[in-house]
């Protein structure tokens, strides 16, 4: 392996990392505008135009806050957990598709983090540690408010992965394979001819509801955000929490938002292909990765707009939701899969 | 030599981990340093060409069972243990000749696996699921489906356990 491998590796890993990272503080003026807009309110308006240097003001503000750590808590716990919170949202981007394949003399770039074989797993296995950061935060903090945050989230968290994990079972199901980018390619075919292989949310809607409702489930955002339910628990598992630490549960908490989104899209919107696009040069696959990231936002929003709609869940709604309705319409959607799939149809 | 160093990083990882899993005192902490050892394993078993394995690994025992765990523990509240040492030698002695006891024979066990055992029949490539699903779906197909029925009538019991008398 040459250094222009290496190079080109790292480039691979953190090209999508470090875009996440810089438009990270603009969602949440996404998210403060949008909540503006929907309730009817200016929001965020002073700090440049369209208070659009609100984030940056923000950032300076958790730079320059007191960070205080509580004398009562677990120290080394303390400052582990929101570092772990965001080290396992940004992990999860590895092995997501987010461009064709680019071909710079003679040498092919696929453009993902790393497209290993059990890719689909390799998303479940971070998404079920990244529990660990707000369970560890909540109980570090040796406050009951955050204890019950975090261990209702660890309830939550665990209870929704079956859903979710069931739901996506059908995609891998239809394509045969874990490795994500098989996934984009199997959608990338045409509707008019058998085996159908077009966008997987036409024939598993109902497993796309399922992975859509769970995912809102799996980020803590409303309206399943009962593990920092600030009418109930104060702040919930980061109530202790403040300046960069709190900051790093925030990110969190987006790139989180941003990792479901590339998901839905990626298995069950084509990720980065669109009906009738080939890519064939270099423009072709940079507007392949506009795509991806287009049909990314798209759902971004969709998280914003959900939020400032709908009042949050009670935490026993929430279970019975999970474990009595969605869980049944998974294993229906897998079933319908596996006879489409039997009858030559996928 | 990469590759080589990782896996014996990793699986040094593992065992310290495992020590301090069982040596220290907190019930929370020891669950903590078993997640960073099942994650160290896992490691090992990429290396090894098995990330399948890899993966279960982390999906169910770090991601599942030892979050389970954490819950019971801090719904519980437990504290730290008090040290207490066993006031009758003889029982430190007889621990003691059992951990070199069963180090022994494990050893012994191991040394003699590497001679005598020929290479696996089905050469693991890398990353292909394909053989493990089609073995496990043909060969071992009654064992596979036996076990779902076990995990099956646990999880009645379970429920039949935790149920209120007179609740629906």
């Amino acid at each position: 392996m040459s250094a222009a491998d290496v190079g080109i590796l790292a480039l691979r890993v953190l090209a999508p990392v470090l875009v996440i990272l810089i438009v990270l503080p603009m969602l949440q003026w996404v998210e403060r505008r949008g909540a503006g807009l929907i309730q009817d309110r200016p929001g965020p308006n002073r700090v440049g135009p369209f208070g659009l240097l609100q984030p940056l003001a923000d950032v300076v503000k958790f730079f320059m806050k007191e960070d205080l750590v509580p004398s009562h808590a677990d120290r080394f716990l303390y400052v582990l957990a929101p570092g772990l919170a965001a080290f396992a949202a940004l992990t999860t981007f590895a092995v997501i598709p987010y461009g064709a394949t680019l071909t710079v003399r003679g040498r092919a770039i696929p453009l993902v983090g790393a497209d290993v074989s059990i890719g689909v797993l390799y998303l479940f296995a971070l998404t079920s540690l990244s529990v660990y950061g707000i369970v560890l935060a909540g109980w570090s903090s040796n406050n009951k408010f955050s204890l019950i945050g975090g261990i209702r989230s660890s309830a939550q968290i665990i209870s929704y992965e079956l859903p979710m994990t069931t739901a996506a079972a059908g995609v891998v199901l239809a394509t045969g394979s874990f490795r994500l980018t098989d996934v984009v390619a199997m959608q990338s075919g045409s509707w008019l001819s058998l085996p159908l292989r077009g966008w997987t949310v036409v024939p598993q809607f109902l497993g796309f509801i399922v992975f859509f409702v769970s995912a809102f489930a799996e980020t803590n955002r409303l309206p399943f955000d009962l593990p920092e339910a600030e009418a109930e628990l104060v702040a919930g598992y980061h109530t202790e929490y403040s300046a960069m630490k709190f900051a790093m549960f925030y990110m969190a908490e987006y790139i989180n938002v941003v990792v479901a989104s590339a998901l839905m899209v990626t298995l069950y919107f084509g990720g980065w292909t669109f009906p009738g696009f080939t890519p064939t040069n270099g423009a072709g696959v940079l507007l392949s990765v506009v795509i991806f990231a287009l049909k990314t936002a798209f759902f971004v929003w969709v998280f914003m707009w959900v939020r400032w709609t709908l009042p949050r869940f009670r935490y026993d709604q929430l279970l019975r939701l999970g474990w009595k309705v969605l869980l049944p319409l998974a294993l229906l959607n897998l079933f319908w899969v596996a006879a489409l799939v039997l009858w030559k149809v996928l | 030599m990469t590759p080589r160093l990782v896996f014996d990083a990793a699986a040094g990882l593992a065992i310290l981990f495992a020590c301090v899993m069982v040596v220290h005192r907190h019930p929370v902490k020891s669950v903590l340093a078993l997640v960073v050892s099942f994650f160290a394993l896992a490691v090992t078993y990429v290396l090894l060409a098995a990330p399948l394995i890899a993966a279960v690994q982390v999906i169910v025992y770090a991601g599942a069972i030892l979050v389970l765990f954490l819950f019971v523990l801090m719904l519980l509240n437990v504290p730290e243990e008090a040290r207490q040492s066993s006031d009758r030698p003889i029982h430190q002695a007889l621990s003691a000749g059992g951990i070199v006891a069963f180090a022994a024979a494990l050893l012994a066990v191991l040394r003699g696996y590497g001679a005598t055992q020929a290479a696996p029949s089905v050469a693991p490539s890398p990353g292909d699921l394909a053989p493990v699903a089609k073995l496990l779906f043909s060969d071992h197909l009654l064992s596979f489906e036996a076990l779902s029925i076990l995990l099956l009538a646990a999880l009645v019991g379970a429920f039949v356990l935790a149920r209120r008398e007179g609740s629906p």
